[in-house]
């Protein structure tokens, strides 16, 4: 320790007072000895009358050798370089990186070991997963397993075009739910659980709009660079009467609890006129109804 | 009553007090304790967290008695039958609302732990809130466990005695730390122990506890930075991971929990309670049901980095996990007390040495003797050199007097 406090001292005021801080040491060296001395006396006193003392052990000087090294390097450079003490005491940095990756639990697992219940010791593994094609071994030739791997062969062959979309090529997230949604419609859905039910109608309207353009564009494309396409397909037309209700009138519009007769309907009731009937009078008869649905 | 005059069992101190209550409420004989605390000049009698448990034991039973002495330095207590939350006797809802106080120094699972060993043996299901100003959910510098360590590490215990797991529910509504010089919190805890057994399952725990296979935990900072949780994971991690690789810690973080802040001028003001942060590691082992835990969390008095802490609780697990045995310190006054309880049968359950030898087992074996039940036998493994103990108890075969009757 006293070396230590010397060093320090011989940094501030530099080499000028080196000698007289030399001799300073040596003293203080010479009063430690002295000091150990008389107490080693004390000691030696104190266990003859009482029982021997535990030994002491002195700290370890941290460097003996030092000051002679550096007295005769000193004579020749200026400068003394840096101070041994600091090169001896090794400084410790501790990076801790906090942001680094952090115990991920699954969300399963988080949710089950974090739910209010007690935790299973054993957790289950989910069933989803457990389906996977690659967990059956190849060499497996049950009839079972031959099964498992049909239904996964002809699942593949029908859900593969998703995987060729330049978005996602996953098996999770959106794909996924389409072949959800594919298996359902192959299983007898009529609608698809992709379509939303409940929408403004403008919305509804401005996706059918897109979709009818988006088709109507790609049909021209392909024309005009003499692609052939798949047949469109047509909208139903209404053939047949118009579902009128039981009840209710035969002809005309029944609004506001009155029925509206056109023109049309009177002249369909009223038959052509009588000054013409010579000349087309049948013709007239037998297109009735019929005509009207051509307009 | 018109019974005849009970013959009272009498003990000494406050040391084990819970356990003496419950082991007189499951066996129905009453007990007189004296000189709690009496050497004190300043804090004689009984403690509040004491005195809170024993008001818990009277509203979970109906027809107990009790008396303290005026100085709180004797207690007389005559137990009941333990009704559970019954509709009628005190409940509101299906749960009766117990409330600690702001005094309170110990972490609710001083209460829960001799709680949940009293609840197989009700008469309904056993549902209790923990609520007020003196639940502290984390772990106290007095060595209670936190609920995270009840429920992970307390609870699959009672699995092994045929009371299903899956009608066991600790919730926990809100967290605290200890608050300010140690005293109260502010948390909200409820247990829900739905599942009853005329007798409990004979245990045979006597296999070897394998090796640790997986390491769960949680690390809950409640009022401070929440990056103080991944610290402690990080470091746990340290020294943990070259052990074992399975280790995930979930991180819990919640706001410091509201309480009054007892202000005469304004009755309304409240104010944050109970901050602190602190980590629970969960050891599983390859053999189903032994559970190691270790349990660590900040003083009140703040002062302690995070990494600290979770190098602490790392050691700590290590040194529980190298005590052995199929069941902790910590779950062992509760597996011993099941097993007396259980049918007329000798169960076995394989104990560290340590854990035979610590006090609070000593004192836990010898007043089971005075309770009536019988004395354990004690032998050497002698399959493998752990220097573990297998204790063999035999039940006293009480069970559930609620049961039996109805």
């Amino acid at each position: 320790m006293a070396a230590n406090l010397g060093k320090r001292k011989r940094q501030a005021t530099g080499e000028a007072t080196e000698k007289p801080r030399k001799s300073k040491r040596e003293s203080s060296e010479e009063l430690d000895s002295a000091l150990e001395d008389a107490q080693a006396i004390f000691r030696r006193h104190f266990e003859a009358q009482f029982k021997p003392l535990p030994e002491v052990k002195k700290a370890a000087k941290p460097i003996e050798a030092a000051p002679e090294e550096e007295e005769s390097q000193e004579d020749e450079s200026e400068w003394d370089g840096l101070s041994e003490v600091e090169e001896t005491e090794v400084q410790v940095v501790e990076h801790t990186d906090a942001q680094s990756r952090m115990a991920a639990m699954s969300k399963e697992e988080l949710k089950a070991f974090m739910s209010s219940k007690v935790p299973r010791s054993a957790p289950e593994v989910s069933l989803l997963r457990d389906k996977a094609g690659s967990a059956i071994p190849d060499d497996d030739d049950s009839e079972a397993a031959n099964l498992k791997k049909d239904l996964a062969l002809q699942r593949l062959l029908a859900e593969s075009h998703l995987l060729e979309s330049s978005s996602n090529t996953t098996v999770s997230g959106k794909n996924r739910h389409k072949a959800t949604d594919m298996r359902i419609q192959a299983l007898g859905s009529k609608t698809s659980i992709l379509k939303q039910e409940k929408m403004p109608m403008l919305h509804r309207k401005g996706i059918i709009a897109k979709q009818t353009d988006r088709e109507t564009t790609r049909r021209k494309e392909a024309k005009e660079n003499g692609i052939i396409l798949e047949k469109a397909k047509n909208d139903k037309k209404r053939d047949g009467k118009r579902d009128r209700g039981v009840g209710a009138p035969g002809v005309g519009k029944f609004s506001g609890g009155t029925l509206k007769l056109s023109k049309k309907d009177i002249f369909d009731i009223e038959g052509p006129k009588k000054s013409s009937a010579g000349r087309g009078g049948r013709g007239g008869k037998r297109g009735g109804r019929g005509r009207g649905k051509s307009f | 009553m018109s019974a005849p005059a009970p013959e009272f069992l009498h003990f000494t101190t406050h040391k084990s007090l819970t356990q003496r209550l419950v082991l007189s409420t499951l066996t129905g004989r009453p007990i007189h304790i004296s000189q709690i605390r009496s050497s004190s000049p300043t804090n004689p009698g009984l403690a509040p967290h004491e005195v809170s448990f024993l008001r818990l034991l009277e509203s979970v039973t109906n027809g107990s008695s009790l008396q303290i002495s005026y100085t709180g330095t004797k207690l007389t207590y005559m137990p009941g039958l333990i009704t559970g939350s019954a509709a009628g006797l005190g409940t509101s809802g299906d749960v009766i609302k117990h409330n600690l106080p702001a005094t309170c120094t110990r972490s609710v699972s001083y209460f829960l732990i001799p709680l949940c060993m009293l609840a197989p043996f009700s008469k309904a299901p056993l549902n209790v809130r923990f609520e007020g100003e003196g639940v502290i959910t984390s772990a106290t510098q007095s060595g209670d466990i936190s609920v995270d360590a009840v429920r992970t590490a307390i609870l699959p215990l009672y699995e092994h005695f045929g009371i299903l797991s899956a009608k066991l529910e600790l919730r926990v509504l809100q967290r605290s730390c200890v608050g300010a010089g140690g005293k109260g919190g502010g948390g909200v805890v409820e247990l829900r122990f739905g599942s009853q057994v005329r007798l409990p399952k004979t245990l045979h725990l006597n296999r070897s506890p394998g090796r640790v296979r997986r390491i769960r935990g949680v690390a809950y900072c409640t009022g401070v930075s929440a990056s103080n949780n991944a610290r402690m994971i990080h470091t746990a991690r340290g020294v943990l991971n070259p052990l074992v690789s399975d280790i995930h810690v979930a991180a819990q973080y919640d706001q410091a929990p509201l309480v009054s802040s007892h202000d005469k001028s304004d009755p309304k003001a409240r104010k944050r309670t109970g901050i602190g942060f602190g980590l629970c590691l969960i050891a599983e082992t390859a053999s189903a049901g032994v559970i190691y835990s270790a349990d660590v969390a900040a003083p009140p008095e703040g002062g302690v980095t995070p990494e600290d802490l979770g190098l602490q609780c790392a050691y700590q697990l290590l040194e529980v996990i190298s005590q052995g045995g199929c069941v902790t310190r910590v779950g062992a006054s509760t597996v011993l007390t099941l097993m007396a309880m259980g049918s007329e049968d000798v169960g076995r359950v394989r104990l560290g040495r340590d854990i035979v030898g610590s006090e609070d087992l000593v004192v836990l074996g010898r007043d089971l003797k005075k309770f009536g039940a019988s004395s354990w036998g004690l032998r050497d493994v002698d399959e493998d050199d752990s220097g573990d103990i297998i204790v063999a108890v035999k039940g006293s075969g009480v069970g559930n007097v609620g049961r039996k009757i109805a």
